[in-house]
């Protein structure tokens, strides 16, 4: 029963973690929450179904979402949040757009797609695993290898290749790093693709798990994951990894063991105890101010 | 500069176009109950030549689907009176309100079509605990509501302006478990339902009906109560799995019970899912798929019947609407048809004289053979319904 | 802005007339309308006022953005309906324990301030309201867990209902908006509501300046927490029932939009907000879903356009000097600088 529940956790918090890494990511440069990415991540998930739907083929399907929202990623910072950083607005104006684009793209959804629950088509379908008394879904297994893969190529993307150290010269400053020759707000659109794609991957594979998509979906999850990455300190990639395990971990456990009402609450619990010994997370790095 | 000016003046209109609407629909209303007041001296509802009837339910949001069948089955009715010349020679419109399937939502909804005062009746509000809070509203100012799908004992008790076309949960509950216990054949009994007001009062019947019940020989192993919205039941399933449920009693709409009969399945594919009407709708086979198979539930109203009134109705609302009418659509059907009826009988819209009337008209409709009692509630037979190769079948 | 300094002194120089004329409105509005449903829209909209002007406190006056406020409404709610529905207490005495429990909670919620600065304190309220609703969620035995509060009694006067149906409601509404409101003002203009602003501005400065940042930020948390506490409490009698997702984020970012579009730090934005943000969503029904996209945009097109918000112009009337420093100025000799100058000279 434990460990059955520690591994449902790890895959629900695999799907998590690809939401948190988007929070992330636009954290890291901005210093903003985005609480668009949930809404995000519903309107991945939702195309996804669309374009398989329209017999793109699974795969396919899912990559033409990831192509889409990433799209959308880009333009609500062009549209919506760039204009702000240009004025130099508080960041709570920012702030506020983005619950307002996150209005605006789940409404959208229900009144193109409507608002009930659709069937997601099972992505993976190989049986299931059984160890002793725990039994593995193939769904289980492969959520969380292709989390890590997704993760690996990220990290590859972050530190190794050159829009990576663009993007990192952007987080830590990017005034200098805009006087070093980078073109900050190509960094910052680039950003909002990676974030767009990871929560579209995200989409299709929670999607995938319960075979249920609709345009709310992203309400709570985008809440949870937010969560997630503040948990793991906010910014740092493996932090987003373990605070989204974290987060899944519990969930599955204060469901099982305290009761369902627990379990939309219990992440925040422990993020509250985390800020308050840690107040920039696990893995956040301490000193970086931004006014 | 510009800016500035541009800001002002974006500013100005947004302001100005919020009081200007604001106004706008003062006006319109003050207009409304001045014509009222004039008109109320006969006891007249609505405008000369149409009689109004509201349609509240969740027309967005998760339960949209009932919400959007009560409208479609009552306007679908209506215009069928409209053929025949209408009610009191004139016409029948229906309007729809959103409430979202919230409590609070309901009751702005309901002050909106109390103060209007041109509604016939109201035909509706979905979960029984929104019927709860807003049946008062209406009780207070004498407006009758008929809920399709209400069924908590309490509520046809708010007042005598309640009724609901929907028999109330104790007998439902006691032919869910029939299929359970009798027709499945299992005595291992796991409960599976919602925290809402019906979910809790019907898993809590369920439980006393076995456990007093001898001559049944089965026992409630386990009972988890879930989150109404959440995807994730695996905990739940898992729970009453090691408690050894070998049937599971899913109390909740087509959105839970899909959703647990996929987990539960992956779980134990040997296990059997019986649900309620309210589970009952094309929705439940297109997000179940092939995990539904095998789910069965007592309903009042079943579209694939022989009789010719229902093919002819099913016909006509699948043509329209592209699917057949569920079970608590075609109780919506009826209930307008019941409202009218009783309209036509009273020669008046005037709500106490047509509430009076349909404490004793009798109604052949779809759903079968309609008599209010003096609760305001409704006794039917249940066919016992099953899903197999996707589509809904009478149990043998 | 010749615009703002126009009317501004049109209406500093009419400000009887207009305030005469505003109360004559108000009062006189239920009879205007004559409707329950636009009554209960106003009464509405007047305690979402108040929860905006709670909020205000905190995020307009101290600078500290808070996207759970939710919890405090939820607290004055249960609380005022919990002891009004199981103790059969009288609405005003519920009221105002709901908002000594809000005030704890407020303190409770303040303490992290300490540690916690900026964009990690906004979260840490965030999780703060989420656990709020946990615990209505899950202390079934006093809030009746989902299910929630049912038949929340109207509040009544010497035993007079103050309902919808005779206006009780709206006037009571309208009474306890007024005192708020006037509340806020005293606080904004006294030395405590200087020092919030000072935090605003800079903490640094202010700490040199010998204010103590934590309590300050803590008393800031309990003066807003009572507020919406209050609003909590009229919005439970309004509705009539409450349950746990009536106090979802939601309505912290709604709470939260009607500051900013309003205009933050003004007292005279939280009316226009509340009025445009919970009118729209009435009014434009017909819209049916269209209208939340709607509601977006505005919000959207407004920080792009006007993010200091609808009445957030800063005034351009001159600081206008209390009684005891003008006083202090009459008594002064207007020759003192030149003789201080000739003194020196000489």
């Amino acid at each position: 029963m434990l460990a059955q529940q520690i591994f449902n956790g790890l895959a629900l918090g695999m799907g998590y973690a690809l939401i948190a890494v988007g929070y992330s990511l636009v954290f890291g440069i901005l210093r903003l929450v985005n609480f668009s990415h949930g809404a995000i991540y519903a309107f991945g998930a939702e195309m996804a179904m669309v374009f398989i739907g329209l017999n793109f083929g699974i795969v396919p399907g899912i990559i033409a979402s990831m192509i889409l929202t990433g799209i959308l990623g880009i333009a609500i910072d062009k549209i919506a949040l760039e204009p702000l950083r240009k004025k130099h607005s508080m960041p709570i104006a920012s702030l506020i757009t983005t619950i307002g684009v996150s209005n605006i793209i789940t409404n959208l959804l229900i009144v193109f797609l409507g608002s009930e629950k659709r069937n997601f088509p099972q992505l993976f379908n190989f049986g299931s695993v059984k160890i002793g008394s725990v039994v593995i879904s193939s769904t289980q297994i492969m959520m969380c290898v292709v989390s890590l893969i997704l993760m690996g190529v990220l990290v590859f993307i972050v530190y190794k290749t050159k829009i990576g150290l663009a993007m990192r010269a952007s987080e830590q400053n990017a005034k200098a790093a805009n006087l070093m020759g980078i073109n900050v707000n190509f960094v910052i659109s680039f950003t909002f693709f990676l974030a767009g794609m990871s929560a579209t991957i995200a989409g299709a594979l929670v999607g995938g798990y319960y075979q249920i998509v609709y345009p709310n979906m992203g309400f709570m999850a985008g809440l949870k994951a937010f969560a997630a990455a503040v948990l793991g300190g906010i910014g740092s990639l493996p932090g987003a990894l373990l605070g989204g395990l974290i987060v899944g971990v519990s969930e599955s456990m204060a469901a099982s063991f305290m009761g369902s009402t627990y379990r939309d609450s219990i992440a925040f619990v422990i993020l509250i105890i985390v800020l308050i010994v840690r107040p920039h997370g696990l893995f956040g790095r301490k000193g970086i101010t931004k006014v | 500069m510009k800016k500035r000016i541009l800001s002002v003046v974006l500013a100005g209109t947004v302001v100005f176009s919020g009081l200007l609407t604001g106004c706008g629909s003062t006006e319109k209303k003050t207009e409304n109950t001045a014509t009222e007041k004039t008109e109320s001296k006969g006891e007249e509802k609505g405008s000369e030549d149409t009689i109004k009837i509201a349609v509240a339910g969740p027309m967005t949001g998760d339960n949209s689907e009932y919400g959007i069948g009560f409208n479609n089955a009552a306007t679908m009715m209506a215009e069928q009176w409209n053929e025949k010349g209408g009610v009191l020679d004139k016409e029948i419109e229906i309007i729809a309100y959103d409430d979202k399937n919230t409590s609070e939502e309901a009751t702005t909804i309901a002050q909106k079509i109390v103060s209007d005062k041109e509604a016939a009746g109201v035909i509706g509000h979905f979960a029984s605990g929104v019927c709860m809070t807003a049946a008062p509203i209406y009780q207070e100012n004498g407006i009758i509501e008929i809920s399709p799908s209400s069924s908590h004992p309490d509520y046809s008790g708010i007042g005598d302006y309640i009724f609901r076309n929907n028999t109330i949960i104790s007998k439902e509950a006691a032919a869910s478990v029939d299929i359970a216990v009798n027709d499945l054949g299992k005595k291992n009994v796991g409960i599976i339902s919602i925290m809402t007001d019906w979910g809790t009062n019907t898993s809590q019947l369920i439980k006393e009906m076995i456990e007093e019940d001898d001559s049944l020989g089965a026992t409630v192993v386990a009972h988890e109560e879930v989150m109404e919205g959440s995807d994730d039941y695996t905990p739940a399933i898992t729970k009453l799995n090691e408690a050894g449920a070998d049937v599971i009693i899913c109390c909740g709409m087509y959105n839970l019970v899909a959703p647990v009969a996929k987990q539960a399945k992956q779980i134990n594919p040997d296990v059997e899912i019986v649900g309620f009407s309210n589970a009952y709708s094309q929705q439940l086979i297109e997000l179940g798929g092939e995990a539904v198979e095998g789910v069965c539930f007592p309903v009042i109203f079943f579209s694939e019947s022989d009789d010719p009134e229902v093919k002819e109705y099913v016909d006509t609302f699948t043509e329209k609407y592209g699917a057949a009418p569920s079970a608590l659509t075609s109780q919506a059907y009826d209930s307008v048809g019941l409202l009218l009826t009783a309209i036509e009988k009273a020669g008046t819209t005037d709500s106490e004289k047509v509430k009076d009337a349909l404490y004793e008209i009798e109604y052949e409709g779809v759903t079968g053979h309609t008599k209010f009692d003096e609760n305001g509630d409704v006794d039917k037979e249940f066919v016992k319904v099953t899903i197999k190769d996707g589509k809904f079948v009478k149990m043998d | 802005m010749n615009f703002v300094h126009t009317m501004e002194t049109f209406v500093e120089g009419k400000k009887k007339i207009l305030l005469i004329l505003l109360a004559v409105f108000l009062i006189a509005l239920p009879y205007m309308l004559n409707s329950q449903y636009l009554v209960t829209v106003a009464v509405k909209i007047g305690s979402y006022t108040l929860l905006a002007l709670g909020l205000n406190v905190l995020t307009g006056y101290t600078g500290l953005v808070s996207l759970g406020h939710a919890g405090f409404v939820a607290i004055g709610a249960y609380t005022s309906s919990l002891c009004a529905v199981k103790l059969g207490m009288n609405f005003f005495a519920s009221m105002i324990l709901g908002m000594v429990v809000a005030g704890l909670a407020g303190v409770l919620l303040g303490l992290p301030t300490m540690r916690v600065t900026g964009t990690y304190l906004s979260i840490i309220t965030l999780g703060f309201g989420e656990i709020i609703k946990m615990i209505a969620m899950n202390w079934s035995s006093v809030t009746n867990g989902t299910l929630g509060v049912k038949n929340i009694p109207r509040p009544s006067i010497f035993g007079y209902d103050l309902t919808i149906a005779n206006n009780g409601l709206y006037y009571l509404m309208l009474v306890l908006v007024l005192i708020t409101t006037l509340f806020c003002i005293a606080v904004v203009k006294s030395k405590t509501g200087r020092a919030f602003q000072a935090i605003r501005a800079d903490e640094l400065a202010s700490t040199m300046m010998g204010i103590n940042i934590t309590s300050y930020k803590i008393l800031s948390f309990v003066i807003s927490a009572c507020i919406c506490a209050l609003g909590g409490a009229l919005y439970a009698s309004l509705i009539g029932y409450i349950d746990p997702n009536t106090f979802n984020f939601d309505v912290s970012t709604l709470i939260l939009s009607i500051v900013i579009l309003g205009g933050m730090g003004t007292i005279r934005g939280m009316f226009v907000g509340a009025a445009i943000l919970i009118a729209f969503p009435e009014v434009s029904r017909f819209l049916m879903e269209y209208r939340f996209v709607l509601y977006g945009v505005i919000l959207v097109l407004m920080m792009r356009f006007r993010p200091q918000g609808i009445m957030g112009w800063k005034s351009t009337m001159p600081y206008r000097l209390s009684k005891n420093v003008k006083e202090q100025v009459e008594k002064m000799d207007k020759n003192a600088p030149l003789n201080l100058l000739n003194e020196t000279k000489g």
